[in-house]
């Protein structure tokens, strides 16, 4: 056997090595009651902001201190902490992807993802101010 | 129905562009491949002129695309729905560049603008033999990429997108498109995305997007040479454009990382972000491909593992293109485009290329020519050819965990789990990543001081013993002055200085001098110094606005990660590491919204010894569209970096003061004295305004204005001078409102007989202004962009090389 067969054969080695160790890196979507299941791990949950609760956060009394109510995709609510700042219009985001863990009775954050409605992509032309300014203009003009 | 002022013949002829381009480009390919096929020499001939003929039409219609999507942009013509959506009015001039490729229609222009000029060189360069086969896989892949621009409809199935579509032809539901002046109603445009706002936004497209098109080249010459079945003749005339190709890709990728780390706010040069890994694995094995080539140059060797490379570089270019194009990517990156609906056109050409290029592979695998001997094991071939393994398998781990959303799909219908990117992808890639340059900077120190097929081992390990001794040396030094006591960071440390030792000692010991043999020395230095600057300024990096306010004593305590950004009240001095910072003040200059931050920097035992002062001015873009987009400000030493971003800002509220506040009466003379809660308020005087901030006076108003002078029981003095303004005979109060100390004055009477006024005074929630911002300390964070340089010079200094060579080599020709 040549050494550079040696060699492929443990670069095949490896990568099925890195393959197998993929299974334990990844993380997976969950929702909040099959977080709290699995104590201990890191997820990611895919949810929507609950918008009946008030947002938490006073930048004076501790500005790394952020919490919100989240809605998961089974309608499920739960309190999120994020130790970080509020990020900006955040009342206005539509869908949010958390990634974290269960801690007790709140879910703690390590990042926050949001869509925002209003990403800047947005088909939206304001045409009912182009069309409500159209009167003001003196058709004799 | 005739539009009004709407130049659609501009359209018209932008489609007719890309309709030619495709075409010429399709027809050309088949040209090429008939001349390459055909065996008589004037038929080869005749068809290669024909082919060239399409080709010139290409690269005119091609051009005349770029120029016409440019003219719609600069001339902002908003009935067009690329510039609506990617430009505005306001835009300052070099931006309308960025506009251009923003979009994926203007990123596939630029690509396929980049592929036309280098097939233009390729016609002058690749020869009578290489031209036709190399010209044809050009052409298909042209073919692809105009495709994309087409954006007619197939049945029901939509091939690309057409950069010329009108406003009106995409919101067809509007109703102010049914008028014939719509036009001039559309005053403006979407704008471009705030965050690419940027001059890097300008630079860094272009040039990523001639190091993906530079790829092209070896690919083509790859599947020629396989075509062909001349396995040799191509690589003396691919080696100069895989050095060029390296070079470019290289600078573009990092030109992300500079970009990422001067304007984006996640706190670092690289994240791991799948867009960013996307284009660093065909870099990675391209720079594998260059390695084996190299060694078959010498020795005949690895010849079958450059063919892989050079084809799997494309491939891997194409793939990244299908990653961050689909829109699959959606829920993990930041930066990937918006699916245009054209993942299945994308996964279509990635297979029509790959898949042939594997069977032939495949097919002439045991005709490519390998020596029967081996390489001996110190031979600096045999080395390379581990090293070039290695980086496969560091580019295959980057993949296959980058591409997780892409099978998670597979995975959730087979075992039911619904998986997802690693959560901490720094820590999880870092991992595997971080062997790997162990042992690349291994190789690249050793493998120079062996010599192809066979070396001499006494003088190797007699250099290699004072190489050692002295990183030895350089390591404890380092790793004791850095506190890097992690056994990964030392062997990182140790590996990486050693590279720096052996390639310095290589440059001036073992060449002498001998510049032009510098280029592989100088790139694996410049590796080395790079690796040195991530270990450095990542494992010591540390947040210096730590925020104690508001935390628990104790366990929280320790937890720095829990407080990393700090509450900056206006005008209050805080201590941030050696610093002391305090945010002075904020300004506008649309549309950013800087806010002033005063550091001094001092004594680390005596901090009433300021050393230095400057001003860092971080800015944001409160974009009503986006919210807060943050720009940090930085301060470079030459050891370090001092980097600082503002993350939240006080939402300021705007509400009808006059209905929530209840307002006190008082009765007061000139010099008068009123209390508040906070503060005691003297009315200084009464008097007749004639110029204000806060209501546009004319001529015939009359307006009073008392003046107050504030006093808070502790803090600065402020001035208040709420409005009385007749205006027609109708008397308005302008009211005035001390935010900070949540006052508001209104002045409601004014009695002359009394020689008094009724001042109205409420208490509001006192609205501090403040910032809450995040500043780090990168240490030998200049290392990092001193590597890149070394290293992108190193291939041009290769490049040079080869041209020197061959021109030495014509002219021995011509003296002969």
């Amino acid at each position: 056997m040549k050494k550079v067969h040696i060699i492929g054969l443990g670069i095949i080695a490896m990568a099925i090595g890195i393959i197998i160790s993929t299974a334990s890196d990844y993380s997976t979507y969950e929702t909040f009651s099959s977080a709290q299941l699995k104590k201990g791990k890191d997820f990611q949950i895919v949810g929507t902001l609950d918008k009946s609760h008030e947002l938490e956060y006073n930048a004076e009394k501790d500005p790394n201190y952020f919490s919100f109510v989240m809605k998961d995709k089974n309608g499920f609510a739960c309190k999120v902490v994020f130790h970080g700042s509020k990020p900006q219009d955040f009342e206005r985001t539509e869908s949010i992807v958390l990634t974290g863990r269960m801690n007790g009775d709140f879910f703690d954050a390590t990042h926050i993802l949001m869509k925002c409605p209003s990403k800047y992509k947005n088909d939206k032309l304001d045409v009912n101010g182009y069309i409500e300014a159209v009167p003001s203009k003196s058709p004799t003009e | 129905m005739i539009f009004e002022n709407e130049l659609g013949w501009l359209g018209i002829a932008g489609e007719l562009f890309v309709t030619t381009a495709f075409i010429s480009s399709f027809i050309s390919a088949i040209a090429f491949y008939v001349s390459a096929k055909s065996k008589d020499d004037i038929l080869q001939q005749s068809w290669r002129r024909i082919a060239r003929m399409l080709f010139i039409i290409h690269a005119i219609a091609v051009t005349g695309i770029v120029a016409t999507l440019y003219y719609i942009i600069h001339e902002h013509r908003f009935e067009y729905n690329y510039a609506w959506e990617h430009s505005s009015m306001q835009l300052p001039m070099q931006y309308l560049l960025a506009c251009f490729w923003e979009g994926q229609e203007g990123s596939f222009l630029l690509w396929m603008w980049w592929n036309m000029v280098l097939g233009s060189l390729l016609i002058f360069r690749a020869g009578k033999k290489w031209e036709a086969p190399v010209l044809c896989i050009f052409m298909v892949v042209q073919a692809f990429i105009a495709s994309m621009l087409l954006g007619i409809y197939i049945w029901d199935y939509k091939i690309g997108s057409n950069p010329f579509i009108l406003l009106r032809d995409v919101m067809i539901d509007a109703p102010i498109f049914k008028r014939v002046d719509y036009l001039s109603f559309i005053k403006d445009g979407n704008g471009l995305n705030p965050l690419l706002q940027n001059y890097w936004m300008v630079i860094h497209p272009p040039i990523l997007f001639l190091g993906f098109a530079s790829t092209l080249v070896p690919f083509a010459y790859a599947m020629a040479a396989l075509w062909k079945k001349d396995f040799t003749g191509w690589i003396d005339s691919v080696l100069p454009w895989t050095l060029f190709s390296g070079a470019v890709l290289g600078t573009g990728i990092m030109m992300g990382g500079a970009w990422a780390y001067e304007s984006l706010t996640f706190g670092g040069f690289w994240a791991w972000d799948p867009v960013e890994n996307a284009s660093l694995v065909p870099w990675l094995i391209l720079v594998g491909g260059i390695h084996t080539m190299l060694a078959y140059k010498k020795t005949g060797h690895s010849l079958r593992s450059t063919f892989l490379f050079y084809l799997l570089t494309f491939i891997l270019v194409l793939y990244s293109t299908f990653l961050t194009r689909s829109g699959i990517l959606g829920n993990t990156s930041v930066h990937a485009f918006t699916d245009l609906g054209m993942s299945g056109q994308l996964v279509f050409y990635l297979m029509a290329l790959a898949i042939p290029a594997i069977l032939l592979l495949i097919i002439n695998w045991k005709k490519i020519p390998s020596p029967e001997k081996e390489e001996a094991m110190a031979s600096r071939e045999f080395w390379i050819f581990v090293g070039a393994g290695i980086l496969f398998i560091s580019a295959f781990q980057i993949i296959l965990y980058t591409s997780i959303p892409v099978y998670k799909g597979l995975v959730h219908s087979i075992t039911g789990v619904e998986i997802a990117p690693p959560t901490e992808p720094i820590q999880t890639y870092n991992s595997y990543q971080l062997p790997v340059a162990v042992l690349i900077l291994l190789l690249s120190s050793l493998a120079l001081y062996l010599k192809f097929r066979k070396s001499e081992l006494k003088q190797f390990y007699r250099r290699m013993l004072v190489i050692f001794i002295v990183t030895i040396g350089f390591t404890i030094l380092i790793a004791w002055k850095g506190g890097l006591t992690y056994p990964t960071h030392v062997a990182l440390l140790f590996t990486a200085i050693f590279s720096i030792v052996a390639n310095l000692y290589y440059l001036f010991t073992v060449l002498k001098g001998k510049h032009r043999l510098y280029g592989p020395a100088l790139a694996h230095l410049g590796f080395g110094i790079f690796m040195l600057g991530v270990l450095i300024s990542s494992a010591n990096k540390h947040t210096i606005s730590l925020n104690y306010r508001g935390v628990d004593y104790g366990e929280q305590m320790n937890n720095l990660e829990l407080h990393t950004n700090q509450f900056m009240p206006k005008d209050s001095r805080e201590r941030m590491g050696n610093y002391f910072a305090t945010y002075i003040g904020d300004s506008i200059a649309e549309p950013n919204h800087y806010y002033k931050v005063l550091f001094e920097r001092v004594n680390k035992w005596d901090s009433s010894v300021v050393h230095e002062k400057f001003i860092l001015r971080p800015n944001a873009q409160i974009n009503p569209k986006m919210g807060l987009i943050s720009n940090p400000d930085t301060r470079h030493y030459w050891d370090r970096d001092v980097y600082t971003h503002v993350t939240t800002v006080p939402e300021k509220n705007n509400d009808d003061i006059n209905k929530e506040a209840i307002f006190k009466e008082h009765l007061m003379a000139k010099g008068d004295t009123i209390f508040t809660s906070n503060s005691f308020v003297v009315l200084e005087n009464v008097d007749q305004v004639t110029e204000s901030d806060k209501v546009k006076l004319v001529k015939g108003d009359l307006c009073i204005g008392a003046k107050l002078h504030l006093y808070p029981l502790n803090g600065k003095d402020y001035l208040a001078q709420p409005l009385y303004w007749i205006q027609g005979g109708k008397p308005e109060l302008i009211t005035d409102k001390v935010s900070e100390l949540g006052l508001v004055f209104r002045l409601t009477k004014i009695l002359p007989d009394q020689n008094k006024v009724q001042i109205d005074v409420a208490e509001i929630k006192p609205e501090q202004d403040y910032i809450v911002m995040k500043a780090i300390v990168f240490p030998y964070i200049n290392l990092v962009w001193l590597g890149i340089v070394l290293c992108v010079s190193g291939f041009l200094v290769s490049l040079i090389r080869i041209f020197q060579k061959k021109k030495t080599a014509i002219k021995n020709v011509e003296s002969i």
